[in-house]
């Protein structure tokens, strides 16, 4: 396989996201090669084939199909869970609140209790 | 006009010949049996690279100034590979001048020798397998059908779709298992499809290549897998790696 006939996406892949990085040198400089490297994964990802990066699988199969619909039930549930959350909150609160008041109340005569 | 040296790749210091490559003015800088592969370059194309917004959107085409320049980067790697152990370097490696070239290779002379005995006398080999996918008709045929029976359907082809991805699983196993037998070493690539059963790159020694190829071909020839190999290529899936100037700390 010669130069030329080498997928331009096989090539751009090893060329930009391969081989050896030069670190910590200050007379050593990178061209900003993560927008590059975005770049070409996007351009992969789209162009080349999204079915190759398993983008799509999921549209062709027919028990995925009804993907909104489980959507739909998943966000239900979250919300009723939160409403669930919501109202054990309330009920703790409240339970501190009359633990504090109780022990308020009881305090002062801890205090002499303490001194004999 | 703003120029730098940009760096290929390193090699072994041997007498290079730039005919090779399509930039006349690519040479070696050596140091103590080691070479920097590099080009006085006019820095303009490398730092204008990605800027334009318009150009995200599109596929990069052959004359698209990235792919000119990596396809550069990729010939010159290459011209280097044809007789000598190659480290590719990560395009776009600026070097501000020689002095600079020299003290990368100073400070790296440890960990770059060794890489380049690891992937000496190697090629690397690109292998894609896919199981072929079963040409049924992905629209259930819902007319005239019971929900029940419509629901047993849609059980029954789920089953098998399942069915499928977990032998395809066994056979990925199995054919990167018989692969890696004639491989110093691989790397996966990392795409994920349900029928992709192997994307990896291999670093095959080259008295091992037939073999490794003959079992390519024999697996290839498997029921319900295509198989794809390309190469060879420079060893640019080993030679991912960072070499930080205090690795000369420790040599």
């Amino acid at each position: 396989m010669d130069n030329g006939s080498s997928s331009l996406a096989d090539v751009l892949e090893r060329v930009l996201d391969k081989g050896v990085v030069i670190v910590g040198d200050i007379g050593v400089s990178l061209v900003d090669i993560e927008l590059l490297t975005l770049r070409i994964r996007l351009f992969i990802a789209s162009a080349q084939t999204a079915r190759e990066m398993g983008m799509d699988w999921w549209t062709n199969d027919p028990f995925f199909a009804p993907h909104a619909a489980g959507q739909d039930n998943r966000i239900a549930s979250g919300q009723h869970q939160r409403k669930e959350l919501e109202q054990q909150n309330a009920e703790l609160r409240g339970r501190i609140e009359e633990l504090e008041r109780v022990l308020g109340e009881r305090a002062p005569a801890l205090e002499k209790g303490a001194r004999p | 006009m703003t120029t730098g040296l940009c760096a290929y790749a390193i090699t072994r210091d041997h007498s290079f010949d730039a005919g090779g490559t399509p930039d006349p003015d690519v040479h070696l800088i050596a140091h103590v049996g080691l070479g920097l592969v590099v080009a006085e370059v006019d820095l303009a194309p490398f730092t204008e690279l990605g800027t334009e917004a318009s150009h995200w959107s599109d596929e990069p085409a052959e004359d698209d100034p990235l792919v000119v320049l990596a396809r550069r980067h990729d010939a010159v790697v290459r011209a280097v590979f044809r007789d000598r152990p190659v480290l590719p370097l990560r395009f776009g490696t600026i070097v501000r001048d020689r002095d600079a070239a020299v003290r990368l290779l100073a400070d790296r002379h440890a960990p770059a020798s060794a890489c380049l005995d690891r992937v000496e006398g190697h090629r690397e080999w690109s292998v894609r397998a896919r199981r072929v996918e079963a040409t049924e008709p992905e629209n259930l045929p819902a007319d005239g059908l019971s929900g029940t029976e419509y629901l047993a359907m849609r059980r029954q082809r789920l089953a098998k779709t399942l069915g499928a991805r977990r032998r395809g699983a066994e056979v990925a196993e199995a054919l990167h298992e018989a692969l890696s037998k004639h491989a110093t070493e691989s790397a996966p690539r990392g795409r994920r499809a349900p029928d992709l059963l192997i994307d990896a790159a291999y670093l095959v020694p080259e008295d091992q290549e037939s073999v490794f190829h003959a079992e390519a071909g024999r697996l290839g020839e498997e029921p319900g897998v295509t198989m794809v190999v390309t190469g060879p290529w420079p060893p640019y899936s080993f030679t991912r790696l960072e070499l930080p100037a205090k690795a000369a700390a420790d040599a």
